[in-house]
């Protein structure tokens, strides 16, 4: 090991034996000089001595772990890290982060596997709902894919829902995506998103505030959240209830400057409250992603505002086909509703058999999706 | 032969808002468990499987719309005499009690019908078991509506009735 990766395995353990929470105890400890000479005055002499008068209970449990830690297990514990794969950086360092350093609570330190998102791109947060519906999930694909196709780096915390679809539909599209995890990053949480976390591994990354094996918890993830909007030039809500989760990132981002974006939904639809409701405090309203692109100026000039209205496919159907395929919805509807919907669209009843060759056809042919259950819903 | 029918009804999630996502709380994952715990092999066994939506107040204060208990019960029993014609000098009484060899020889498709449950089949990711219980199905249907021949439509409405499970979600 070199000199430099030496000072970064004791580094390594200082942040893990300061536990979390203990930025501003590192950053005082970062006076006294490197972590290697931290790590032998903490053996030799009484650490507490040094320290403010509110850091003196951290500065005991770190001269007893010191007492206990050997030179040896520091030094193979930070290899054996390496060797998996998963490298750690701190604040102080220029390969951290840019725009996350500037934040005001940043992470000490932080873990990653994969690579992290470059300091001079552009980045944006996709979140939102975990329980979302047809629409948002529409919306997190088309937004995911073209500003990952314009170069944006789409950064999120590969949850359910509109995370994850944002963050896989910018890899499919062979773009960047970061997840910011709230869980050591050799974790893969939830584990429904496999697929997403190992494709992350290989053409984008995972990173996280916490040590490699820390195992997901309900309090880990409120803090992980000012991290994703702290790494971000903005964050686009794509659906939210009026009290989410999401709303918390969205808070930390303004808190930390950043532009918030989000997509409008129908006034009805709880899960498009929380969108609505930022839009109505401020919140740019985006119909696009070129209108997000052109407001980060992403380099892309030229084109026409267009909603993604637009850009739906035109299908070419006719009779009454045409006239099934129209009643039909992002949000999944039964037989019995759209007997309704048609009734009400047309004035005249559809037979269920009817329907239901109709319906079988627009499957067919991949207009028509089938979620849990017998509900039929539009496919993008 | 069968005798017993088999009626069971089911909640489309643990919450029972399924897929109305505005109110449901249930993870994806906890509606696809919930709805895992009746095994394929017994959903293959179901013939038909219908969503039923919640009754608005409207519904309940309104006289439906449609046939009423007594039209349906003419057609039904229309639909019996067409069977027991049809099975005449045979043990069998009702559709369901067709065996493979049954279903050859009464359900019978035209060509143009046949191309159609060739493409269903896969489309649909049909089971052989899955397939002869749709014919059997559609000739049923078939039935109720006075019809001879079995088509396009019957068959459709048989396919749709099938449980698949959910597929793009």
């Amino acid at each position: 090991m070199t000199d430099e990766q030496t000072e970064k395995a004791y580094m390594h353990w200082l942040y893990q034996a300061a536990g979390m929470g203990s930025r501003g105890f590192l950053r005082g400890l970062e006076q006294l000089g490197t972590a290697q000479i931290l790590y032998d005055t903490a053996r030799k002499e009484r650490l507490e001595a040094k320290v403010s008068a509110r850091y003196q209970d951290k500065a005991r449990k770190l001269q007893a772990l010191a007492k206990s830690s050997e030179i040896k297990g520091i030094l193979e514990e930070y290899e054996r890290m390496l060797s998996r794969g998963i490298s750690f950086v701190t604040v102080k360092e220029a390969s951290y982060p840019r725009k996350l350093a500037q934040i005001g609570d940043a992470p000490y330190g932080l873990y990653y596997a994969g690579r992290l998102p470059v300091d001079e791109g552009r980045s944006i947060a996709v979140i939102g709902a975990r329980n979302c519906t047809e629409y948002g999930r529409y919306m997190a694909k088309e937004f995911g894919t073209v500003l990952a196709q314009a170069g944006v780096q789409i950064i999120s915390g590969m949850a359910r829902g509109i995370d994850g679809i944002g963050q896989r539909a910018a890899l499919d599209a062979g773009g960047y995506s970061l997840g910011v995890l709230g869980c050591g990053v050799d974790v893969c949480y939830p584990r429904e998103n496999r697929d997403v976390y190992e494709q992350l591994l290989v053409k984008g990354g995972v990173c996280s505030e916490y040590p490699p094996g820390i195992e997901p918890r309900a309090v880990l993830f409120p803090p992980r959240n000012r991290i994703i909007s702290g790494l971000c030039d903005g964050v686009l809500v794509i659906e939210a209830k009026g009290r989410s989760g999401t709303l918390i990132t969205v808070d930390m981002a303004l808190e930390q400057g950043r532009e918030v974006y989000a997509v409008p939904g129908r006034v009805t639809d709880a899960l498009s409250e929380g969108c609505n409701r930022l839009i109505r405090q401020g919140a740019q309203l985006v119909m696009s992603p070129e209108e997000l692109l052109e407001d980060l100026q992403a380099g892309l000039t030229g084109y026409m505002n267009q909603s993604v209205i637009g850009r739906q496919p035109v299908l070419h159907l006719s009779g009454i086909r045409d006239k099934v395929f129209k009643i039909l919805d992002f949000q999944p509807q039964s037989m019995e509703r759209l007997q309704e919907a048609y009734r009400k669209a047309y004035g005249d009843s559809i037979a269920v058999p009817k329907l239901c060759y109709e319906l079988l056809q627009l499957y067919a042919e991949g207009y028509v999706g089938q979620a849990d259950g017998k509900y039929y819903f539009k496919k993008e | 032969m069968n005798c017993i029918n088999f009626i069971v009804p089911m909640n489309p999630c643990p919450c029972g808002h399924y897929p109305d996502m505005a109110r449901c709380r249930c993870a994806p994952y906890e509606v696809r468990r919930y709805l895992g715990r009746v095994s394929g092999p017994i959903l293959d066994r179901i013939d038909i499987c219908v969503e039923v939506e919640p009754l608005r107040f409207r519904d309940m204060i309104e006289k439906p719309a449609g046939e009423s208990s007594a039209q349906i019960r003419e057609r039904v029993l229309a639909a019996r005499k067409m069977q027991s014609d049809r099975f005449a000098g045979t043990k069998l009484r009702f559709n369901t009690d067709m065996g493979v060899a049954d279903v050859e020889k009464y359900c019978r498709l035209e060509e143009k019908e046949r191309n159609y449950m060739e493409r269903m089949f896969s489309v649909m990711h049909l089971s052989a078991r899955g397939y002869h219980r749709i014919l059997k199905v559609a000739r049923t249907i078939a039935d109720l509506e006075g019809s001879t021949g079995i088509r396009e439509e019957h068959l459709a409405e048989a396919i749709c009735y099938r449980y698949n499970g959910g597929q793009d979600i």
